[in-house]
């Protein structure tokens, strides 16, 4: 009988174990050694186990007396010395073993970041039954746990934890949890789970290092935010563990290297599972580790079979928690979505369509179709003929196309439009029937479609099959393609429902797109931080090419640089700095705008942190001149040199600009002050104008001079400069707050009216100063200077050249 | 190696923790018994097959005019209805759960407990009260320590068996009660040895979160098989019925299994037929359909969105 050994005793190896002595129990005199203590388990169950929700004794897959009836001599908890493949021996601590045939599978190792206090007690890995017992023995109501990771191994961790009693961060460094097998959209949901079982999230956080003496008590990131920890457990990944196969000569890549029929370098050494490198990809999941056993046991047995590489599919084993991904989703040209998205149930779904086959699926609450899928996906079936229905799954094939009408039509009195209130179909019959003709009427009547607003579509349909002829459907045009909601509806929900992510609202606004598009992400972005100025977080993706850049693009794909001068107003050390620059990075033009600035015009995008640094050592800050933001105040000398000056139009200017610089506005803003009537700063056609007179300042607002040319109207009268940066800000900020995106303030004055702006402004004294409170506390994180930030060392290689610049987008 | 889960259900099966189940159901205005499991205690049985009960009447009348699980830990003076057949014989206590499909009662079901010393196991009711899931009320049988402790604590969403439960609005069964309990049952080694536990919970109309919690203790176990079925849509898919997702058994070890799918279609057995008709179903007759060979059933729907979305079942 030939002798084979076999290094690590896990599902892989198992599973190969299991198959060999099914086809041929004598073939082999069997040798299995582990580093653990303790035989084969189903490891995929240890997160139940440290959760409470499954016993140890439930996961063993191979007892001892599996062992002893497969006549498996086990040397358990027993290291390998060595393998010395001259002699065809393994070495392990006990003793020496020879083979005939030898597999390593030795599977992966926890992945330990490079931090200090890593090696501190109560630092754990989650790979094995020892972690899981040292993680449930520090657990206990009122203790933290810290888990670094939100992949899938960490989140279960983390719910494990949660389950047994500890309050638990979890900290991952990408933008959503699972970045790898989810889209932000999924991503987003599996956070808002995670926090309901009362788990902390922090994405974008980077542990910096983990603090203790005697053990670990706390954790801290990066940006200097610190958790409290009894317990750190690190799940940021795992790498194959390829140590002894490496010191015996093998060929080692990432993986140990094998060939389709699992043979490495050496014809008489196999390896599987995890630590394994097939055609250059290394699996971590267990169904790739199945398929190779069964290969595997049929080259033991002298039979040809070929592993030829798995599509994998992943689920999370969160209790409650429905998640489902399969696949490729990453965003590429000729690549399709098809998007479905229920709020009410939390549903969300992805297809991803590459010509007529699909190649990835992410389905999140709803994973009944997942196996589907997944079979779609591996046999590459053409699903063009079911494309249209494909993803309400495999029930909705061969149907008719489906017809919105016809559904609600036939659905009856009881069934539910409005899940937020609770309102069905008959109800609103009832009401459209008691005279209630307009959308308005029924949400006054009924409360349908007032709360989060999905079911309007609904309603108007209802409202349709009710009224026939007498009801026109409403045209108010939609944000985009992405969404039937208005730019008015988006901001209204955002506020009501307290959306503070993109996310977010693309889920709980039932998106049509996986991710939005370029027109109402910039918007979103806006409306989001505009809303939510100390939650929500600034996405640069967001944003067209001048403000992602911080510069504006030219036509030859070089930027202008315009370095602010508040108020119009500069020295000759500023203009030195200026010089210096446009001579050192040979700007080609130098310039002086319509806004008093100094435009230099031609520099290249590399070169727009090294100078930025160079102006902000001058004091120069940014001048927002591509912004949709606060752009300039222009300004006269007023009463300090001019003989016709009433006030002193400079210095308010500079406080103007000076209060309202970095600011994030729907659209551009600029803003004039003139010393006297004469008006040389220009300011009755800006967006804000400021008057100064003998007795004050008048102030009046949107103006426009562009395509279209108006005159500004009158506001207010103030009686000190106090009075006008107030009322400034406070306009400001209610454009800021209830403007559509991209609408200049003479547009939204326009549809909103001056009445209503002046009586929220000027009358209201009260609503004036928390206008003004709230664009104080928004400027409090935006009233900063983004080359300093983006002119940093650690920045610059992004802005080196990695494409022809002149293919991207301008707005 | 020595597993305390299975320990809990398979020891001893001499004295049960429960000793009565009934299923009552709206009838004309009034609940009348639809099915009972009453063991030994016939004189008891036969009091209970006349009765009914309006809303608000005794203690299924109470659930129902309440619309909220009860516990009612003694029927000396109280609304219960059955007082003295019940102190014949030897019960003590009672549990009441109604089932509600939105606003509709379509049963409550109640357990009897009966008292001794060497009775150790607990029903628990726990309540969300702004995220925190506090102890309502609890039968403990003899474990007066364990219940003195539970009436001192609570559990944040997502945290021991009762917030996971409650944040995943999922029956869940656990092995270990975990260290919201540990320092519990610390005090109590050896004797009350409480470690597997089946939370689930009890929706009511009005929005306030139930859940209930079944705690079985080695020598007396509350139960000999635990299963929980998942009937979700968005998990059975166009299949319909219900999948087993968690389970464990005295005789036959762990239930679950995570490559092959055990499924029910409605009317398919007690768990389908508590899955098409949305009631709960309770048999003592030992018969065939009773799987593992137990003598008693007790099936559990739970229902979500106007829909069975879980059912539990216990074998005893």
């Amino acid at each position: 009988m030939q002798k084979l050994v076999v290094i690590g005793a896990g599902m892989a190896s198992g599973r190969l174990l299991e198959q060999l002595f099914a086809a041929n129990p004598d073939a082999y005199d069997v040798t299995l050694f582990n580093a653990e203590p303790r035989g084969n388990y189903n490891r995929l169950m240890l997160s139940p186990v440290l959760s409470g929700e499954k016993s140890f004794a439930e996961i063993i897959t191979h007892d001892e007396d599996w062992y002893a009836a497969h006549k498996v001599n086990c040397r358990f908890g027993e290291a390998i010395v060595k393998i010395d493949r001259d002699r065809k021996v393994v070495v392990g601590a006990k003793g020496e073993v020879p083979y005939d045939k030898l597999v390593i599978a030795t599977g992966s190792a926890p992945f330990i970041i490079p931090v200090p206090g890593r090696d501190l007690p109560g630092v754990v890995t989650f790979r094995d039954l020892d972690d899981v017992e040292k993680m449930r023995g520090a657990c206990g109501q009122g203790k933290s746990a810290v888990v670094i990771g939100g992949g899938l191994l960490g989140l279960e961790a983390a719910a494990g934890l949660r389950l047994q009693g500890m309050d638990v961060t979890v900290i991952h460094l990408a933008g959503h949890l699972m970045e790898r097998q989810l889209d932000p959209a999924a991503g987003y949901l599996l956070g808002r789970a995670m926090e309901a079982r009362g788990i902390r999230v922090h994405t974008q956080g980077s542990t910096k290092a983990i603090l203790g003496h005697a053990r670990c008590e706390a954790v801290l990131l990066a940006d200097e935010t610190t958790y409290p920890a009894d317990l750190v457990v690190l799940a940021v990944g795992i790498r194959p563990e390829v140590r002894l196969a490496n010191d015996c000569g093998l060929e080692v890549a990432r993986g140990i290297v094998v060939d389709d029929a699992m043979h490495t370098s050496d014809p008489d050494v196999f390896a599987l599972g995890e630590c394994v490198e097939h055609r250059k990809t290394c699996y971590g999941l267990v169904a790739p580790l199945y398929d190779m056993a069964k290969v595997l046991a049929k080259t033991l047995l002298g039979e040809a079979g070929a592993y030829e590489g798995s599509e994998v599919s992943t689920k999370l084993k969160v209790t409650g928690v429905d998640l489902f991904s399969a696949g490729d989703f990453a965003d590429k040209e000729g690549r399709e979505d098809i998007v479905f998205r229920d709020p009410g149930r939390g549903v969300y779904k992805r297809l991803v369509l590459e010509g007529d086959r699909l190649i990835g699926a992410v389905l999140y609450g709803d994973t009944a179709d997942g196996a589907w899928f997944f079979s779609l996906i591996k046999d590459a079936t053409d699903v063009s003929e079911m494309r249209e229905t494909l993803i309400f799954g495999p029930a909705y094939q061969g149907g008719a196309k489906a017809d919105p009408m016809a559904a609600v039509a036939a659905l009856p009195p009881e069934a539910e439009i409005c899940g937020c209130n609770g309102v069905c179909k008959g109800r609103i019959v009832e009401a459209i029937e008691g005279g209630a003709t307009t959308l308005d009427q029924v949400r006054a009547e009924t409360k349908a479609s007032s709360s989060c607003g999905t079911c309007t579509g609904l309603v108007e349909q209802v409202m349709a099959l009710t009224l026939g002829d007498g009801f026109k459907m409403p045209t108010a045009q939609p944000m985009c393609k992405c969404t039937d909601l208005t730019h008015e509806d988006v901001r209204r929900l955002i506020k009501s429902q307290g959306l503070k992510s993109i996310p977010a609202v693309t889920q709980e606004l039932a998106w049509k797109t996986p991710n939005g598009c370029h027109s109402c992400r910039p918007a979103l972005n806006f409306y989001l931080l505009a809303e939510w100025p100390l939650d929500y977080r600034d996405d640069r993706q967001s944003r067209f090419v001048n403000e992602r850049n911080h510069a504006n693009i030219q036509k030859d794909g070089t930027y202008s640089v315009v370095p602010r001068m508040w108020g119009g107003v500069t020295t000759p050390a500023e203009l030195r700095a200026i010089a210096d620059a446009a001579e050192k990075y040979d700007v080609p033009m130098v310039k002086v705008t319509g806004g008093q600035r100094i435009d230099l015009l031609g520099v290249k995008k590399e070169d727009l942190p090294a100078m930025w640094a160079d102006l902000n050592a001058a004091g120069l800050v940014s001048g927002h001149a591509y912004s949709k933001g606060l752009r300039t105040v222009k300004t006269c000398v007023g009463s300090q040199f001019c003989r016709f000056g009433t006030q002193d139009s400079t210095g308010l200017g500079i406080k103007l600009e000076q209060l309202l610089w970095g600011s994030w506005t729907p659209h551009k803003v600029k803003l004039g002050v003139s010393g006297c009537p004469r008006n040389c700063a220009e300011a009755t056609c800006k967006d804000v104008g400021v008057i100064c007179v003998d007795s004050g300042y008048q102030i009046s607002v949107a103006g426009a001079a562009g395509m279209e040319v108006k005159e500004t109207e009158a506001l207010a009268a103030a009686p000190t400069e106090e009075e006008v940066l107030e009322i400034t800000a406070a306009f400001v900020q209610l454009y800021r707050e209830t403007a559509k995106y991209l609408d200049r303030p003479y547009k939204w004055v326009a549809k909103v009216g001056l009445d209503w702006v002046k009586a929220q402004v000027v009358d209201d004294l009260e609503s004036r100063k928390a206008l003004a409170a709230r664009f104080e506390i928004s400027q409090s994180v935006y009233r900063k200077d983004p080359w300093a930030e983006h002119a940093a060392a650690d920045e610059r290689p992004r802005w080196a050249p990695l494409a022809d610049l002149t293919l991207e987008a301008a707005e | 190696m020595m597993d305390a889960a299975l320990d809990a259900v398979i020891d001893g099966a001499k004295l049960t923790f429960v000793e009565v189940s009934e299923v009552w159901v709206p009838k004309e205005g009034r609940l009348v018994l639809a099915e009972g499991d009453y063991g030994r205690h016939t004189d008891f049985a036969k009091a209970s097959g006349t009765e009914s009960f309006a809303p608000g009447e005794g203690l299924p009348g109470k659930v129902w005019a309440e619309a909220r699980p009860v516990v009612l830990k003694s029927f000396e003076g109280s609304y219960f209805k059955r007082t003295e057949a019940a102190k014949a014989a030897g019960l003590t206590s009672a549990v009441a759960i109604p089932v509600f499909a939105g606003a509709e009662l379509k049963a409550v079901l109640t357990i009897l407990c009966a008292d001794g010393d060497g009775r150790v196991g607990a029903v628990e009711l726990w309540k969300d009260s702004d995220g925190l899931l506090m102890l309502d009320d609890g039968y403990y049988g003899a474990a007066k320590h364990f219940e003195w402790v539970s009436q001192h604590t609570h559990f944040p969403r997502g945290q021991g068996l009762p917030g996971g439960v409650a944040a995943s609005k999922t029956p869940i069964l656990m092995r270990d009660l975990g260290a919201g309990y540990r320092f519990i049952r610390a005090d109590s080694a050896g004797k009350a040895g409480l470690t597997t536990g089946l939370g689930m919970p009890v929706p009511v109309p009005g929005g306030t979160s139930y859940v209930l919690t079944l705690l079985s203790a080695r020598g007396t176990p509350l139960a000999h098989r635990f299963e929980i079925w998942d009937a979700r849509a968005e998990k059975v898919g166009r299949d319909g019925g219900a999948v087993l997702v968690d389970g464990i058994c005295a005789r036959e070890g762990a239930l679950w299994n995570d490559q092959t799918e055990r499924r029910v279609l409605p009317w398919q057995g007690y768990v389908g037929r508590a899955l098409a008709t949305g009631v709960p179903q309770v048999d003592g007759s030992g018969a065939a359909g009773i799987a593992g060979g137990y003598t008693s059933i007790v099936v559990l729907p739970i229902h979500s969105d106007g829909a069975v979305s879980h059912v539990v079942a216990w074998y005893i």
